[in-house]
């Protein structure tokens, strides 16, 4: 029997942590509350340290809250984030996404700033200031900026912020005997997908989706171990997914293959979903890392970095790459159908279309399946929004007639 | 200077190798091919200033992949490619051609029929020449654009 109008409305029947209500992937408003109470206070990986090798190289980052962020590496080394917003006149003060300024100078009137936010020179300032203003009054905003789980380079707009250490906690454990060598960047896309963020880290936070993936459906399902990964959850939102034994003493590498990660096991895969939109993914040869960045409640865009060891030699980066390109490469297997199925969700879940649940309701021990991971996603959001995912304008749905099986 | 018969057996390789992969007809594309026949997608991020490929097989790998596609969930909206030969530089001594072609790639949805730009970039192609025959021996795509939207599985 299909549904009526009364009967898609009601409550999908499992218990309120189960499902979510799917305005708040096409709510302006919630959206707007999510830059401010998720993603403002939330530390957030805007690059890693191997894209700012040397002194004075810089990598622009826009935040996911909207502030466009420069990431510099100063004459000391020190890795440091201020707003390209210039004090003067508010222009833009680094154009390119990379790059090396010993100086930044704004184009507009060539006030220039030092890698410490210092004001260093503002044009015919006493000419035109007097005593009034000088540099000291210029400096540029800077944003808490710590190097950290695995090199990357994180921000955090909130001034009083716990450390990076304290946001993430215990998550990082299960990769942390995997980066323990200084790490590249050899890969790095961006998608631009119609959808809400949040959809994309659902999709990386269940693998219950494999049944999208060819190659998962006929290869990866049927490996031993693969239902024994787990889900752990973790303060803050964030959740680990991994083999239940970690065999890695006993792989150098891995045997079947001419590159594997030093310590992971053949058919090794690790996950962390930081919230609230981040993922490391270590699977073969290649760390990959996912970075979402809202652009409105139906747009994101998401970073794609592929990492290799700097230690690696040309025919074991080579190797890498390749490994990379075949699943989660621009042309890859995967990669596709992941952005393909959460751009459908996108269109089917918009401001309009009646969408009215999202069904979270698998529990499988925690294992593979279980939709555990999403679910406490989800019990850090509604913490954060102060409003529950399943009722999130506190409407109080019908409970249905039939109770869930 | 290339003699003007040869230009055209090289430009019309470049071309029915769009009209084949716009076909979807594999086959043909790889009849195009050498044997030895190689393919890379490769483009250069001013983000993290590297040269990166994106896609490199040889013949088999290019088979695997066609064989694979179909079984792909898929963006099945088509994709037109527009070629333009710029240079071709024949080296008689080892009976190949080095050719450079623009590529523009559009986009054409399934609903409605709209017509977007989606890939702009260059084809750098090594010809094998032989008598009688012209054949396709490496490919190398060199993307300017990357962002590609939700993506596509077929290489360009
Ligand atoms: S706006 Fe930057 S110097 Fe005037
Ligand atoms: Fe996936």
């Amino acid at each position: 029997m299909s549904k009526n109008a009364a009967q898609w409305s009601e409550n999908p029947g499992f218990p309120q942590t189960h499902y979510v209500d799917s305005r708040i992937y096409a709510d302006a408003a919630i959206f707007a509350e999510e830059r401010e109470k998720i993603f403002k206070p939330s530390w957030i990986i805007a690059c890693h340290e191997s894209e700012i090798q040397g002194p004075f190289d810089y990598r622009l980052f826009n935040h996911p809250t909207g502030v466009p962020l420069i990431v510099v590496r100063g004459d000391d080394s020190k890795v440091r984030a201020f707003y390209n917003i210039c004090p003067h006149r508010g222009n833009t003060i680094l154009y390119d996404p990379a790059g090396n300024a010993k100086r930044m100078t704004c184009i507009f009137h060539q006030w220039s700033f030092d890698t410490r936010g210092n004001c260093v020179d503002i044009s015919r300032a006493d000419q035109g200031y007097q005593n009034r203003f000088c540099k000291q009054d210029a400096s540029m905003r800077e944003v808490k900026c710590e190097v950290g789980c695995g090199g990357f380079v994180w921000v955090n707009l909130d001034d009083n912020a716990a450390s990076l250490g304290a946001f993430v906690g215990g998550a990082m454990d299960i990769l942390e005997p995997f980066m323990r060598e200084p790490m590249e960047v050899f890969h790095f896309h961006k998608a631009h997908v119609r959808t809400n963020f949040k959809l994309w880290h659902d999709t990386n936070s269940e693998f219950y989706h494999d049944f999208l993936h060819y190659f998962n459906r006929i290869t990866g399902m049927m490996q031993p171990g693969y239902f024994d990964r787990r889900y752990t959850g973790f303060p803050n939102g964030h959740a680990t997914v991994g083999s239940m034994e970690i065999r890695y003493d006993k792989y150098e590498g891995s045997k079947d293959r001419a590159v594997g990660w030093p310590g992971l096991a053949p058919g090794g895969w690790y996950m962390v979903d930081l919230f609230p939109g981040m993922t490391y993914n270590l699977r073969t040869s290649v760390l990959r890392i996912d970075t979402a960045i809202p652009l409105g409640p139906n747009e994101v865009i998401i970073e794609f970095r592929g990492l290799g060891l700097k230690r690696d030699t040309v025919e074991e980066r080579r190797q890498r790459i390749f490994d990379h390109n075949m699943i989660w490469g621009p042309f890859g297997r995967n990669l596709h159908e992941d952005l393909l199925a959460v751009h459908g969700q996108g269109r089917a879940m918009r401001d309009g279309t009646d969408s009215r649940w999202v069904i979270q309701g698998r529990e499988e021990g925690g294992t593979i399946h279980d939709e555990v991971g999403m679910r406490h996603f989800y019990a850090e959001w509604s913490r954060r929004m102060e409003r529950p995912a399943y009722d999130p304008y506190r409407e109080g749905k019908p409970e249905p007639v039939r109770a869930a099986a | 200077m290339v003699k003007t018969e040869r230009r055209y057996q090289i430009e019309e390789l470049v071309y029915r190798s769009c009209l084949a992969l716009d076909a979807k007809d594999w086959k043909s594309f790889l009849d195009l091919c050498d044997e030895q026949f190689h393919y890379t997608i490769a483009t250069f991020s001013p983000e993290i200033r590297k040269d990166m490929v994106w896609l490199d097989h040889d013949k088999q790998g290019m088979v695997t992949l066609f064989t694979n596609l179909p079984r792909h969930n898929s963006d099945h909206s088509p994709i037109t490619r527009h070629a333009t030969v710029y240079t071709v530089e024949v080296d008689e001594a080892t009976s190949e051609a080095n050719v450079v072609s623009a590529i523009q790639v559009f986009r054409t949805l399934l609903d409605g029929g709209a017509t977007e730009l989606f890939a702009v970039g260059r084809f750098h192609d090594t010809v094998k020449l032989t008598d009688s025959a012209a054949k396709l021996a490496r490919r190398v795509v060199r993307l300017e654009t990357r962002l590609l939207g939700y993506g596509y599985h077929v290489p360009f």
